[in-house]
């Protein structure tokens, strides 16, 4: 008796917990389905820092309120992995450095201000990825040499320039910071500095990484709101400006160019201010507040959600 | 950690082969460097499991906190363990190690109790009543028989600590993992390629392990 | 607020506690205010991804058993697959099934199907196997035909060792969920690697975590109790 009842028990709790996870898989499965939409998907995507974040929350909430479908594809990584994802269709609309999309992406050889840098971009755009470029933002960030404070000290070097008197050092970055001429290439390239050792940057930033002394500088970007704190970092000149001119603008695929969207986006871009960018880039490393509560915060500060 | 490539590319794997022709060198000293790893934390888990597990079990106490510590073992994740080493040990050689030693204990301890208790309480008495002391009763007559069960421990210990020195990888621990999770280095095809031979690695030392174990295992008796 | 002429607003985004700020141990703050937008739907997707994994993985493993069991040829080629997915890497089999299943949930459910089903068929086929003789031949004397025999006779002397396998699963699916994060943004894995790009963010990696082994522990528990209600008759 005792073990027919627990039989039935057996099967009856298989029986629900396989219905529950059937069930479960077809909402998920369910919930996917999208309504088509009078403006078009503009589908966002991001790099893999929190500036990127940021920018991509900023545009992403002042697309939806504007009526726009947008999907949010964060987190994809480089230029190099963006242009992939960009030209197969996987994203239409992304925040780019144009200095890194220029050197690296198009490689042309580096326009010499910050004019020259937005002419070739378009240009290339227009040829190569059917895309426009939006207008930029007041703001810039550009890849730059930092080390702690109290290495720079100790090796006696304020400019990059000094850095060819040191031995041998490690210095840590993206994995495509090993490539590009924007970055350790350019380091080698036009300062020299074969004796650099190259880290790559995994899950682990590099400000961890500077603060636990295992590498000796690493590529930091000029935005970073923990080198505002002067006495704990410092970044080297950069006097034959490897780093390139480095303005964002948003680049959006033709398919989904119009008006309307080029107003709302130009909207958003003339409000990010270094002050801005800075500002926001705190909240969310240092102040451990997420990037789209930040970006909701500012968009309505400013009237534009 | 989101990898951009995400279409349908089954002609990544011939990539990966070839990428595996081609980087052989730098495959070997990821290798060895994945060995070195495992090879410490596995041996400390040993030096650290093994001794108690077989005197508990001998002794025939602490069923309890062997039965758990099993149980507790395979509900510590992996990347949870390495996450944990790094921030509170910092970079270095201990983060990873303590994290893998951690996760290689408990198989090891288990099997080791549960091989020396489950040998035949009539051999063991009998063996105590041929005058061996304690110490001899455990190593030469229940470690003996238990030895299949403890390379049993061992074996599983062995896959996990493979498995999860491949994600130490993102604290630093090299090996085989640096590979794997850097598509924006070595390209999808370098990832698989790093797949594959972390695969294949786990799977020469399940394997090896395996016969080991056979090859201790007492043959049986023939019946008459 | 800051206000410049001509630009923008600047709100007051909050300060950071102290303890945010410095990287303390345990921010409370940060908890209260992130739990409903960081670790609670983080958890709610690993406890969906584990779900999924082994209700599938355990249908699959009931049908693949039951067939191991009946035809004897097929349970040595299924037993060795088995065994052989088995010692591949989680974070290794993640990669190799991209080029074939993309940056999707797919990817991770074939993954943690897999590992799951290798448990359970191992456990089911031994409980299958372990029926005593006496059973069987009694079910014989009694007229059952093969069919009767398996489901009522062994099948339900086999629930302890599937139910011992399903506790085993279980455990072993929601540890193995936490690697997902490497393929996408879901589960408990999420908010630690985001933790460990932000300079090692303490708390988030001490909290993420700390749910994962507690869900697991939990899992354990529950189907420790599972084992102990159905089959009281054995130690769980």
């Amino acid at each position: 008796m005792y073990r027919k009842h627990t039989r039935r028990a057996a099967k009856a709790a298989y029986a629900i917990s396989l219905g529950v996870a059937l069930l479960i898989g077809l909402i998920a499965c369910g919930g996917a389905g999208a309504s088509p939409a009078a403006k078009p998907t503009v589908v966002v995507g991001t790099k893999n820092f929190t500036e990127a974040y940021v920018l991509g929350e900023l545009y992403k909430q002042a697309l939806q309120a504007k009526g726009y479908t947008v999907k949010y594809k964060q987190n994809i990584g480089s230029s190099e992995l963006i242009d992939t994802s960009f030209r197969s269709g996987k994203i239409n609309f992304y925040p780019e450095y144009l200095g890194i999309l220029v050197a690296n992406i198009a490689k042309l050889p580096a326009p010499k201000t910050a004019a020259a840098t937005l002419a070739a971009a378009r240009k290339w755009e227009a040829a190569n990825r059917k895309a426009v470029i939006y207008n930029l933002t007041p703001f810039s960030d550009s890849d730059s040499f930092g080390m702690l404070t109290s290495t720079a000290r100790k090796l006696g070097v304020k400019s990059i320039a000094d850095m060819k008197k040191v031995k041998s050092f490690t210095y840590a970055g993206f994995p495509e910071c090993k490539s590009r001429i924007t970055c350790l290439l350019g380091l080698k390239k036009f300062y020299g500095l074969k004796q650099a050792k190259f880290v790559s940057l995994g899950s682990i930033s590099v400000y961890t990484l500077l603060d636990q002394h295992k590498i000796t500088a690493g590529d930091v970007f000029s935005t970073d709101p923990q080198l505002q704190d002067k006495s704990k970092y410092t970044v080297l000149k950069d006097p034959k400006h490897i780093f390139g001119f480095q303005q964002v603008a948003p680049i959006a695929a033709k398919s989904i160019d119009s008006p309307a969207l080029r107003k709302v986006v130009n909207a958003v871009s003339a409000k990010l201010t270094l002050g801005a960018m800075q500002a926001m880039n705190k909240a969310v490393a240092i102040d451990k507040q997420s990037p789209a509560k930040v970006a909701a915060a500012f968009l309505k500060a400013n009237g534009l959600s | 950690m989101v990898l951009a490539d995400d279409r349908f590319r089954p002609g990544t794997f011939v990539d990966a082969f070839r990428f595996i022709g081609d980087n052989a060198h730098l495959l070997l000293v990821k290798t060895l460097e994945h060995l070195e790893l495992s090879g410490a934390a596995l041996g400390i888990a040993l030096l650290l499991a093994l001794p108690l597990g077989l005197w508990l079990g001998h002794r025939r106490r602490g069923f309890f906190f062997a039965a758990s510590v099993s149980n507790v073992g395979r509900a510590l994740p992996s990347l949870v363990l390495i996450a944990f080493g790094l921030t509170i040990l910092g970079f270095g050689f201990w983060n990873n190690t303590a994290a893998l030693v951690v996760l290689a204990i408990p198989p090891i301890l288990t099997n080791a109790y549960f091989a020396v208790a489950g040998v035949d309480r009539d051999v063991v008495e009998a063996a105590r009543g041929m005058g061996m002391s304690e110490r001899q009763v455990l190593v030469q007559v229940e470690l003996p028989l238990g030895l299949p069960l403890v390379v049993a421990g061992i074996r599983i210990s062995a896959i996990f600590v493979l498995a999860t020195a491949t994600i130490a990888a993102i604290a630093g621990g090299g090996g085989l993992g640096e590979i794997i999770v850097d598509q924006a280095s070595y390209g999808l095809a370098g990832v698989v390629a790093g797949a594959f031979c972390v695969s294949a690695l786990t799977l020469l030392a399940a394997i090896l392990l395996g016969l080991l174990r056979r090859a201790l295992s007492p043959s049986p008796v023939p019946t008459a | 607020m800051s206000l410049v002429a001509g630009g923008p607003v600047i709100p007051n985004f909050g300060q950071g506690s102290r303890c945010e700020q410095t990287n303390g141990w345990w921010c409370t703050d940060w908890l209260h205010a992130h739990w409903g937008d960081t670790l609670q739907p983080a958890l709610v997707q690993h406890v969906e991804l584990s779900a999924i994994a082994v209700g599938i993985g355990f249908a699959l493993a009931l049908v693949l058993a039951l067939a191991g069991f009946r035809f004897r040829l097929l349970d040595a080629p299924i037993g060795f697959f088995a065994d052989f997915l088995y010692t591949i890497p989680s974070l290794a089999l993640f990669q190799l099934l991209v080029p074939l299943t993309g940056l999707t949930v797919t990817t991770v459910e074939i993954a943690l199907v897999s590992y799951t089903l290798l448990i359970l068929y191992r456990n089911m086929i031994e409980g299958l196997r372990a029926v005593p003789t006496d059973a069987l031949e009694a079910a014989r004397g009694m007229g059952l035909t093969r069919f009767q025999t398996l489901v009522r006779v062994e099948l339900p002397l086999a629930v302890p060792a599937i139910v011992a396998g399903l506790r085993i699963a279980s455990v072993s699916t929601i540890s193995i969920a936490t690697v997902a994060a490497f393929v996408i943004p879901q589960g408990l894995g999420n908010p630690i690697f985001i933790a460990l790009r932000q300079d090692l963010f303490k708390t988030e990696i001490l909290a993420a975590g700390g749910l994962a082994v507690a869900l697991a522990l939990t899992a354990d528990a529950l189907l420790a109790l599972t084992q102990r209600v159905l089959t009281p008759w054995s130690r769980a």
